[in-house]
């Protein structure tokens, strides 16, 4: 009799068919998410090749799509660990700990010896892309390294960097950030590697150690040759601090064993499992039934699965759109310039936000009307930046001006050299600008192309602001990725996204999963305006709960603001609108009607705010900003040192009456001037270096002997030695 | 206290062995959880049993390079994050010291000795916090005894200090066989060092405390109090929040080391006495009935002082994640603060806020508040109370509070 025995993974069948012990037949393949077609593929040679026989010889499957198969071929489900368990002891009983990454999972296994057998201690781990396979292969087909070569690529030897190992998108940002910065490909692999072991070995040992001899299965364990030196490495040390003694004669090396076969160890696993079985248990019924679902069967389960669309009918976008229309879906990306009249008597406030992409201006008339808005993609130079959105602000008739504040990273670079009044925070201004249209707002929702915040307001003050930068499931960044894919214009994805009559359910969660369950849904026959709807339907999930980590929405409050870029797509608008009254009936939700300017409009009410018409505005003027005159540095006293990526900064020093210079400086600065720091990829680089710090410190210091803490008296003297008392 | 206790029978004297033999003992105290608020408690008990000072030594602050490099790979399941932080505390006492400890002392505390005891149900800790050495104890035994390898004793004694009366027994027994020459007679004395120990070092936090209020009241400034648990004090799990908000000008005070002089509490909660709402100033019925814990009972009392006092013009709230003691009492200590027109801000889930630059802009926006309305809350909380009190007539002393 034979045995067939089939892995059916998130990437790839693997399958095998034996008889009396004997490999007869096995292979693996890519299914391109096309599981179902690939199975029937493998059991028609199967078949062909070496006889396997319906009605006669048993099938077993495992895998994260066995259980949809099985009952089909009247195949056995066999749990994964389980098959891969059975393997292990069977081909390599002294095997104490194995370590399966996989496509999408990892898992680990540790065998312990107790009385007769062995008992199994099985970690796993498939929520979040972090240390599985895609997480390298994402990051590799980014930085354009072909397949083979990323087999080849070595870890030993290689300067390692940080990268996060908690989220494939964000160690693709800091692959990125590092390529920028002139870190060789091989070294920012090789920090990959080091990543997914070391995500494996936090998340997945749970306090037990890996012992001699370890295994290590699945795809890229087997293919990535720098990963099992990783593993080799981090291994070998850990047992080295743990006192582990190797077995008699053995090296490191050999104790770490990648079979050649690896890849085939759940299906021989499942083999091994229905050896074990009784007669007639698993027995193949043929492809029959398969191939019915392959060309019928899915279509009709892809109709009833699906969840409803966007939009309950054609009333229903009526009416969401006739409540919304005050925010148009169709509004440019940043109102145009309005023209002042030259003979505006009314002091005029001006609000700048200089953030991490573009840099926005407003200008606001004392009623806080908006007379003129600007802005201008950052060029990495805040004082060219600055000079340019002013230069705008003149030209659009702008004389007088009554006061300037500044937000967003650049307004304490820029305060003094632009001669702001004020200096606001992000929060503070959106929220002065949130509260200026919708005075009862209790949460403001900023989705932006990169980052997800949330702020909560209370007692008109921002009580609670959630920043999502851990992970970026979320962010509008995917919304733009996917309709770039099915050539649809940002702007017309609201109207694609409406059209469906139903779309499949996404899970919430991980963005990199998000995207394979996107071409997973299209195998199936999902269109792309299905997708894109459901899409925007999964949006507001990932951004209140999973990102957000707001369970409990009602506790926020009742009225929502809604801004940033990814607002303005109506489909999520939509979404979002259904997502917050299915928890908070009650909601008013609105957008804001200048969503991308909210935050220099905020500086500008701020200004107004401060605004004594007794006293002189400290801004700088118009001819005095054109005039700046400044000297750019970029040496190799420039670089940021702060962190391994080492930043290549630009030090802009620019002439300002009365500025202190830098005279402990390795680029010193004479009096009468002042310096801005460009071209760091973090905030830490706005520091320049050791010496600043400690100039810094001294200062804090100063401040805080002034103002004491008692927590810090806490810290200092309890555990000192005690004055006995008594 | 009972009269056998003030005055302790003279112990027997110590053999110039065992004394030599003491002067050499080293004891490691991982600087975690209750140790936070006990911590003079145990030095004063230990030199009084003649350890040597220098061979008492404490854990670091928490730190992600210590989980790291002591910790990874021995933690346990534990929702609480500063019990999961107690492994990396452990293994830099087991493997990161110069000199060898011979005795990792972690005790189960059981219960707290609280100035509200008496006033309050209990004053217990919480009992994640109290089983925590048994639990991370397991992650340095479950393959090897890594305690025996090093030749270190683990001992996690449970200690009632809200029970004063127990602790020496408990001290005794679990001390007895590695202290040596030790009797019940010596513990005791050296238990009651270390509570007078650890009162005079609260007395004079709480001394501290006032002059910073008199200062507050002397110059119209405001001041912040933080509302939190002692382990928060830990810069590796409160992460220095409020040292940030100290940095931008404004005091801070603890709600666990607020003073208690009775002109002060009389003036705070005159109106609420009179009223009948409370029996004492330390009653805490009136928004906490079900008043068990220690550090939570201080927490919600701490709020009510907030409330109250005029020159707190801002609380924060310190929790870690998933808490399940804050929990309940998140809504209760934010509308306390907050009827009162204070200022209340919370950092619900330290462990998952840490990314730097979300603290940063927090506390930045904390800054501005605090500027544009402390003089409101000053003004408006000063107009509630009943006459000035003793803050605002207390001799001008300092410049600074500092």
């Amino acid at each position: 009799m034979k045995f067939a025995g089939i892995d059916v993974g998130s990437t790839t069948v693997k399958a095998v068919v034996t008889e009396g012990g004997e490999v007869l037949w096995r292979d693996y393949q890519r299914h391109n998410t096309r599981q179902a077609e690939k199975v029937l593929e493998f059991l028609e040679r199967m078949e062909a090749d070496c006889g396997l026989t319906a009605g006669e010889d048993p099938v077993f499957l495992t895998g994260s799509g066995a259980g949809l198969m099985a009952p089909m071929l009247g195949g056995k489900l066999v749990q994964e660990v389980v098959a891969v368990a059975a393997a292990v002891e069977k081909l390599h009983p002294d095997v104490r700990f194995v370590s399966e990454i996989g496509g999408e999972d990892m898992k680990t296994i540790f065998f312990t010896e107790s009385g007769e057998g062995t008992s199994k201690q099985v970690y796993m781990q498939s929520a979040c892309s972090g240390g599985t396979g895609t997480f390298i292969e994402k990051t590799a087909r980014k930085l354009r390294i072909a397949p083979e070569d990323l087999a080849a690529m070595p870890y030993e030897g290689m300067s390692l960097h940080k990268v996060s190992s908690k989220c494939g998108i964000f160690a693709e940002t800091d692959a990125n950030t590092l390529l920028k910065g002139g870190v060789p490909v091989d070294e920012i692999i090789a920090s990959l590697f080091e990543a997914v072991v070391y995500q494996n070995l936090a998340t997945l040992t749970k306090g037990n150690t890996p012992l001699p001899e370890v295994l290590l299965l699945g795809g890229p364990n087997l293919f990535f040759r720098g990963l099992q030196q990783a593993w080799r490495h981090h291994l070998a040390n850990l047992w080295h601090d743990r006192g582990i003694s190797l077995p008699e004669g053995r090296s490191v090396e050999d104790c770490i064993l990648v079979p050649e076969d690896a890849l085939y160890y759940a299906a021989l696993g499942c083999v091994e499992i229905g050896r074990g079985e009784a007669e007639g248990i698993g027995r193949f019924t043929g492809t029959g039934k398969l191939r019915w679902w392959i060309d019928e069967g899915q279509h009709e389960a892809k109709a009833k699965e699906g969840g409803k669309a966007l939009a309950r009918g054609a009333d229903d976008i009526r009416r969401f759109e006739a409540e919304y229309s005050a925010a148009d879906a169709s509004r440019p990306a940043t109102t145009k310039p309005v023209s002042v009249e030259a003979t505006d008597p009314a002091p005029l406030f001006i609000g700048c936000d200089f953030g991490s992409t573009t840099a926005k201006a407003v200008v606001m008339a004392a009623d806080g009307e908006m007379r003129f808005s600007t802005y201008v993609q950052s060029r990495g130079n805040p004082i060219e930046d600055a000079k340019s959105l002013f230069r705008d602000i003149r030209a659009g008739g702008v004389e007088d001006v009554a006061g300037l504040a500044l937000t967003g990273y650049g307004k304490d670079l820029l305060k003094d050299i632009l001669g702001a009044d004020v200096g606001v925070v992000e929060t503070v201004a959106h929220a002065k600008s949130a509260l200026d249209i919708f005075p009862q707002a209790d949460v403001i929702c900023d989705v932006g192309g990169t980052d997800v915040k949330i702020m909560i307001l209370r007692q008109g003050t921002v009580a609670d602001f959630r920043l999502n930068s851990q992970c970026s499931s979320g962010n509008g960044a995917f919304l733009q990725g996917v309709a770039e894919r099915y050539n649809v214009p940002l702007e017309d994805y609201a109207e694609k996204a409406f059209e469906a009559k139903s779309m499949p359910s996404l899970a919430m969660g991980c963005g990199v999963f998000l995207q394979s369950d996107i071409v997973n849904q299209q195998r199936k026959g999902w269109s792309a305006e299905e997708i894109m709807a459901s899409l925007a339907a999964v949006l507001p999930m990932n951004v209140w709960i999973y990102a957000g980590q707001l369970q409990n929405l009602r506790a926020a409050g009742r009225h929502f603001v809604l801004q940033g870029g990814t607002h303005r797509n109506m489909a999520v608008v939509k979404a979002q609108v259904d997502f917050i009254k299915s928890r908070v009936p009650e909601a008013e939700v609105v957008i804001h009607p200048h969503s991308g300017e909210a935050g220099a409009i905020g500086a500008a009410l701020c200004a107004r705010e401060a605004w004594d018409p007794d006293l002189p505005s400290r801004f700088a003027g118009f001819a005095r900003i054109e005039a700046l005159n400044y000297r750019s540095t970029t040496s190799e006293h420039t670089v940021c040192t702060w962190c391994a990526v080492n930043c290549k900064r630009a030090f802009i020093d620019v002439e300002v009456t009365g500025a202190e210079g830098r005279a402990w400086s390795k680029v010193p600065l004479e009096p009468g001037w002042e310096r801005v720091i460009s071209g760091n990829s973090c905030p830490r680089g706005l520091v320049e270096d050791a010496n600043e710090m400690r100039a810094v410190k001294a200062a804090m210091e100063e401040q805080r002997r002034v103002y004491p803490n008692l927590g810090e008296m806490v810290r200092e003297t309890a555990f000192r030695r005690a004055v006995i008392r008594g | 206290m009972a009269k056998w206790f003030a005055k302790p029978p003279s112990a027997a004297p110590l053999s110039e062995a065992d004394r030599a033999a003491r002067a050499k003992l080293r004891v490691g105290i991982p600087k975690v959880l209750n140790v936070w608020t006990t911590h003079q408690f145990w030095l004063g008990f230990f030199q009084a049993l003649r350890l040597s000072p220098r061979n008492l030594v404490f854990s670091s602050d928490t730190s992600d390079a210590q989980m790291r490099e002591y910790g990874s790979g021995r933690g346990t399941v534990d929702c609480c994050y500063p019990v999961k932080c107690v492994s990396g505390h452990y293994g830099e006492l087991i493997f990161g010291q110069k000199r060898r400890i011979d005795i990792l002392f972690s005790p189960m505390i059981h219960s707290l000795s609280s100035f509200m005891d008496g006033h309050v149900m209990e004053s217990l800790a919480c009992p994640r916090v109290m089983a925590a050495p048994e639990n991370i104890k397991a992650g340095f035994l479950r393959e090897r005894d890594v305690f025996a390898e090093n030749r270190i004793a683990h001992v996690a004694p449970l200690v009632t200090l809200a029970e004063p009366k127990l602790v020496p027994r408990q001290l005794f027994d679990a001390l007895k066989a590695v202290v040596p020459g030790l009797s019940i007679e010596e513990t005791a004395r050296a238990v009651e060092a270390g509570f007078a120990t650890l009162a005079a070092f609260t007395d004079d936090l709480r001394a501290r405390s006032r002059d910073i209020l008199e200062w507050c009241a002397r110059e119209g400034r405001p001041c912040i109090m933080v509302l939190a648990r002692p382990y928060h004090m830990d810069s590796g799990i409160g992460h220095e929040i409020e040292a940030d908000l100290q940095a931008c000008g404004y005091p801070i005070l603890w709600s666990q080391y607020f003073p208690t002089d009775p002109d002060l509490l009389d003036w705070i909660f005159r109106a609420d006495l009179a009223e009948g709402l409370i029996r004492h100033p330390f009653d805490i019925d009136d928004v906490w009935p079900s008043s068990y814990s220690a550090n939570t009972n201080e927490i919600l009392w701490g709020a009510k002082v907030a409330a109250r006092v005029p020159w707190i013009t801002c609380a924060i709230r310190l929790g870690s994640y998933e808490c399940g003691m804050d929990q309940p009492t998140f809504t209760p200590v934010q509308q306390i603060v907050e009827r009162s027109g204070t200022l209340f801000f919370s950092f619900q889930e330290l462990d998952s806020t840490k990314p730097a630059g979300s603290v940063k802009i927090r506390v930045e926006t904390i800054a501005y508040y605090l500027e544009c309305n402390s003089p409101g809350v000053m003004e408006a909380k000063l107009r509630h109370m009943d006459g000035p009190g003793p803050l605002q007539t207390a001799r001008a002393s300092a410049e600074s509070p500092g």
